[in-house]
């Protein structure tokens, strides 16, 4: 990384002077190596810092001096700036590594469009260009048709770490604490040193806003580098037209949105944690959002370059806001509440504060506390706060509302996934909300079964291009690490199949040999080693990493899939060609981490995964088991009607009977066999026809032999019923 | 379909091969053959699922008739399946064979068991299986086809391969050839798998009775010592359990020429059980026991005790395995053996011993031992079990 970063010192010394002394400052803050390099563009109070270390240095000479006195140290303690705490602990945000990097800064800014189309109840159409600059570089530019944001803000939300709406409120959103996109912007200046820009527009008469910002990390500031500080305007007419190509700003002509650009140092690769994939999750759990994307592979030119269309124009419904529930509170946060509070009496307080405290709640907890309901709030002590809260506690309150959550849907949850991964068996499952800690959740569920893995489907020029892209220092490792789904079995298997040494280097394969790996790919059949493919979401939103933290992945691992017809080593995921969708909606998603990767595992929201993954593998049995009758039924016909020809051909020769006569009456009666043997009795000795036997709701079921030839089972068994 | 990947015989049947004349025998075996082939034709219009009925060949299906002393078969019956998942292809494979007997029948030919085997292999049509794998497989059909029809081996126009041996002052005419067996050098007389009457009949004999051995080593013995001119007697040995020819072979030596049969077998449960099947008839082929069964035979050795009473040498002995053990309690309460007490004592000692003795073991003594001292004591002493 130290290596790559030099590289880019030369960009940065053409730069303003006060950018070339910020980000100087900022890299010292980073990395101990680029730090003797910089030396020399230091500013004087920096190296005041280090006094007292030198100072301890030559005092250590002589015997047992104190090294340094509470004054010497006094002097070099100070404030931290949220933004300088961020940019020396990156990896908190999940910018660890410039492939991470490239990926957050794309999702923070989709995330972003996504919650501010769907807050102002627009249709998002998102476009998501990445360019690469040069070497290890790359310029990334997202853009929506969403409402756009007014002048003033501008700077802050883009160059503000921790400014947005969304902290303060509990309302169900992709983003949580405003860090995201500014961070983003912040990772971009560090690297690149170019500024991040920013035009928005918010109504088609109205002239578009243009920026170029800088954070200032140690005043966690925004720095407006155009307008002369002031940002500028674009003509909405002919004029800034002529304006936006005359400066070569990126923008995708719209009525109203936003386009964020970042330059970055990045890097693209395809496969398990790129960009592509999340791209592709996201079409998933967000079927009413278009997304045209154009990767760096892309020629000029071309607009569309991969387009995840939307499958359906409904908006989801709108999240509410609520109040938090009592449950959720701790004492701290009770105590500040309570100091914040404008003079009232604790019963007012308790109702206008909390969702689901009515005043004969509020009187019971006040009840319970030995308080006052007419107290003042501004009287009450840590005492009595303390005894407050333990009330809250002891005292019966109903569950939050829940209606202030958006799932998916069981039926879009169906269309996009039928829509990306392609299989012959889905399955969908809405929990009903549940709480944890006082916060509405909602767990979904949905799997698709069956279909080629992506190693199946790969073409032979994308496979090339993997090879020559991938780090990996064996094939095997590559073929495991690039394809989802496929375990080191099913790697060792095409290996073999290719005939090429496991241990040959995935970028030094020959073209001929590269042809023998793909052929291989396409023909061994992954079904047995292939794992199940856990796609987790919170708050729609895809979660790439750490998934052995994650409480979406310990659930499936702890769930018997065994009883599903499914195989599963103990406590592992379950192989097969199965693809499950887990999505946790919340207004509050508990994530173990700043970076948003892992949900963390509160047993309500365990029990609630376990019973979404019970529910849909009941499906998946039924349908496994229906499949297997039906397979099973047509290998017994098989075994019959192989013999069934010698026999007509022994008996014609012994007694001159019409063979093909025989042969065709035998066959009848195989086929009545077959069809009596295959019927299961009941404990009554009744044949149980298992047709009738329910799949339910939200299933949907594709013949594999033809693409698009979806049948409802369940109109199929209402006709069969009446 | 199947005609084309069948060869050169298969083509014969249906073209113009000159049809050979057919005996009476020919005949029924041909009209029980095409019987079974119309059930079929009739189950498969009546869209029933077709079926084959076997008797039973198990302990389970054979009756011990104690008058006739011999071995009946049962009436129970195994219903063969064609669409039965576990019957499938064994149905097929007994309708094949049914059909390769026709064929060699209407040709007026012979061929062996295996040579029944290679005529009927072939790989079933659009699939790679063959329709037997192997001779094993095909073997256990041809007898039930033999019991399904009713019908002998010879009958259907198959024969086993020559096994077993003869030597003694007998004269007999084999496909019209008279052989001397006095005369047939030291490999003697070898006993086809048909004896019936009209390949075998008997010209002369002037031997006394006839000594059964077990295998070969201990027969070549008795013949290079001239036991059987000392004596007087016919030389037999069948090779392990014998097969059918042997047995038929002793049985009309027995009956015809009122030769008593004395056997000497091997100390174990497989020579208990060699001497059950020459007697009483086997539970396999229960259905023929009425042609092969000698009730009279007598079983000379080796005895239980002989490891003691000759003084053999501790290492002649072979230790009894689990199998063993299991197969002599098995034996033990056969109905035919139940309730005779020297038997049951016999192989209570035997399972007391601990160890098992083969015929052989009497050669590590002295190589002439079993000829001239073990076997004229036991028969001077009219000492044996029946």
């Amino acid at each position: 990384m130290a290596k790559a970063r030099t590289k880019t010192a030369p960009a940065k010394s053409s730069g303003k002077k006060v950018d070339r002394l910020k980000s100087g400052r900022l890299k010292s803050a980073d990395s101990e190596a680029d730090e003797a390099e910089d030396e020399a563009t230091r500013e004087p109070e920096e190296s005041a810092d280090e006094e007292p270390t030198t100072a301890v240095a030559a005092t250590n000479g002589h015997a047992r001096k104190r090294r340094a006195t509470a004054q010497s140290m006094a002097a070099s303690q100070r404030d931290i700036s949220v933004s300088e705490f961020f940019a020396k602990n990156r990896h908190l945000l999940g910018f660890d590594n410039p492939r991470k990097a490239l990926l957050t800064t794309i999702k923070e800014a989709v995330d972003n469009s996504l919650d501010a189309c769907e807050e102002a109840g627009i249709l998002p159409e998102i476009w998501v260009h990445v360019q690469q600059t040069g070497p290890n570089r790359y310029k990334v530019g997202v853009q929506d048709n969403g409402p756009g944001i007014v002048k003033k803000q501008i700077p802050l939300i883009f160059g503000k770490l921790l400014y947005g709406s969304k902290f303060h409120r509990l309302r169900m959103s992709r983003g949580q604490q405003g860090i995201g996109i500014s961070a983003a912007g912040m990772y971009g200046v560090l690297t690149t040193g170019k500024p991040v820009k920013i035009i928005s527009k918010v109504s088609p008469r109205k002239p578009a806003h243009y920026y170029e910002i800088k954070i200032d990390t140690k005043r966690n500031l925004p720095e407006i580098l155009n307008g002369k500080g002031e940002g500028e305007d674009i003509d909405p007419g002919e004029k800034g037209r002529q304006y936006i190509a005359k400066h070569g700003i990126e923008w995708v002509e719209l009525d109203h949105g936003t386009r964020v650009t970042i330059e970055l140092e990045g890097r693209f690769i395809r496969g398990r944690g790129s960009v592509d994939e999340y791209l592709e999750q996201t079409a998933i759990a967000n079927p009413h959002v278009k997304l045209h994307y154009l990767d760096p592979e892309a020629g000029e030119g071309q607009l569309d370059v991969r387009l995840y269309d939307r499958s359906t124009d409904k908006l989801p419904p709108e999240p509410k806001e609520i109040k938090p529930h009592p449950y959720g509170i701790e004492l701290g946060m009770l105590a500040t509440m309570l100091q914040d509070a404008k003079a009232m009496t604790l019963s007012q307080f308790l109702t206008s504060s909390f969702s689901r405290v009515s005043s004969a709640v509020a009187s019971r907890i006040c009840d319970k506390a030995g308080l006052s309901t007419r107290a003042n709030t501004g009287k009450i002590g840590r005492d009595e706060a303390d005894k407050l809260f333990h009330a809250i506690m002891e005292t019966k309150i109903s569950a939050p509302a829940t209606d202030c959550i958006s799932p998916i849907g069981e039926d879009l949850l169906l269309k996009g996934l039928h829509h990306v991964v392609p299989g012959e068996f889905y399955i969908a499952s809405t929990r009903p909300p549940s709480v944890y800690r006082g916060n509405p959740f909602q767990i979904e569920v949905a799997l698709a079964y069956g279909g080629m893995s992506s190693a199946n489907k790969v073409p032979l020029d994308v496979l090339s291009e993997l090879l020559e892209e991938s780090d990996a220092r064996t094939l095997r490792q590559f073929l495991s690490s690039t394809f989802y789904g496929l375990g080191s079995d099913a790697a060792d298997q095409i290996i073999k199949e290719a005939e090429i040494g496991p241990r040959t280097s995935p970028g030094k394969l020959k073209t001929a040999e590269v042809a023998k790996l793909h052929e291989a790919m396409r023909s061994v059949n992954l079904e047995s080693g292939q794992t199940m493919n856990v796609l987790r979401y919170a708050n729609r939103v895809p979660l790439q990493f750490q998934h052995a933290a994650c409480a979406i992945t310990q659930m499936v691992m702890n769930t018997n899939w065994r009883a599903y017809g499914l195989n599963q080593s103990r406590n592992q995921l379950p192989t097969g060609p199965v693809t499950i969708m887990v999505h946790m909606a919340s207004v509050w998603v508990p994530f173990t981490s700043e970076s948003k990767e892992a949900i963390a595992s509160y047993p309500e929201i365990q029990k609630e995964l376990r019973l979404g993954l019970q529910s849909v593998g009941r499906k998946l049995g039924m349908y496994l088991r229906r499949r297997l009758k039906v397979k099973q039924e047509g290998e017994r016909r098989n075994i019959f009607l192989r013999y069934l020809g010698e026999v007509a051909t022994a008996v014609s020769d012994i007694n001159n009977a019409d063979r093909k006569k025989l042969y065709d009456q035998l066959l009848l009666v195989a086929k009545k066999k077959t069809s009596q043997a295959d019927a299961k009795l009941d404990e009554r000795g009744r044949i149980i026809d298992e047709e009738a036997e329910d799949l339910g709701d939200n299933v949907l079921i594709v013949d594999p032999t033809e693409n698009f030839g979806i049948r409802n089972l369940e109109a199929k068994n209402g006709q069969k019923e009446s | 379909m199947a005609k084309k990947s069948r060869k050169g015989a298969a083509k014969a049947v249906n073209g113009s091969a000159p049809k050979a004349v057919l005996t009476d025998r020919d005949k029924k075996t041909l009209k029980d053959l095409v019987g079974l082939a119309d059930r079929i034709v009739d189950d498969a219009q009546k869209k029933r699922d077709p079926y084959l009925d076997i008797p039973t060949r198990a302990l389970s299906n054979v009756r011990y008739n104690k008058a006739k002393r011999r071995i009946e078969m049962g009436s129970n019956k195994n219903r063969r399946q064609l669409f039965n998942l576990s019957q499938a292809k064994s149905y097929m494979q007994t309708v094949l064979v049914a059909s390769g007997c026709k064929q060699l029948i209407e040709e007026g030919k012979t061929t062996s068991i295996r040579g029944l085997y290679y005529l009927l292999k072939h790989t079933i049509d659009g699939t790679r299986e063959e329709t037997f794998d192997d001779q094993a497989e095909c073997d256990p059909v041809i007898e039930d086809v033999e019991v399904g029809l009713n019908s002998l081996r010879e009958e259907l126009h198959v024969y086993a391969s020559n096994r077993g041996n003869l030597v003694g002052p007998l004269t007999l005419i084999d496909s019209g050839d008279e052989i001397d067996c006095s005369r047939m050098g030291s490999a003697g007389y070898s006993i086809p798998s048909i004896v019936e009457r009209q390949v075998i009949d008997f010209k002369k004999c002037t031997a006394k009775f006839i000594l059964h051995v077990e295998k070969d080593t201990v027969w070549r013995r008795f013949s290079e010592d001239k036991f059987w001119v000392k004596h007087n007697c016919i030389l037999t040995h069948g090779g392990g359990q014998p097969p059918r020819g042997v047995r038929r072979m002793l049985n009309r030596l027995h009956n015809e020429l009122n030769l008593p049969v004395y056997c000497l077998l091997d100390n174990d449960p497989w020579g208990y059980y060699i001497y059950s099947v020459l007697k009483q008839g086997s539970i396999n082929l229960a259905y023929e026991s009425e042609r092969m069964a000698i009730p009279d035979a007598k079983f000379i050795g080796l005895r239980s005790r002989d490891f003691e009473r000759c003084g053999l040498s501790p290492s002649v002995k072979i230790n009894l395995n689990d199998q063993d053990i299991k197969r002599a309690k098995q034996i033990a309460s056969y109905p035919w053996f139940e309730h005779k007490k020297p038997w049951q004592k016999e192989i209570e000692q035997m399972l007391a011993n601990g160890f098992k003795l083969e015929v052989e073991a009497l050669i590590s003594k002295n190589i002439s031992y079993v000829t001239e001292e073990y076997t004229p004591q036991r028969l001077a002493d009219g000492e044996w079990l029946d």
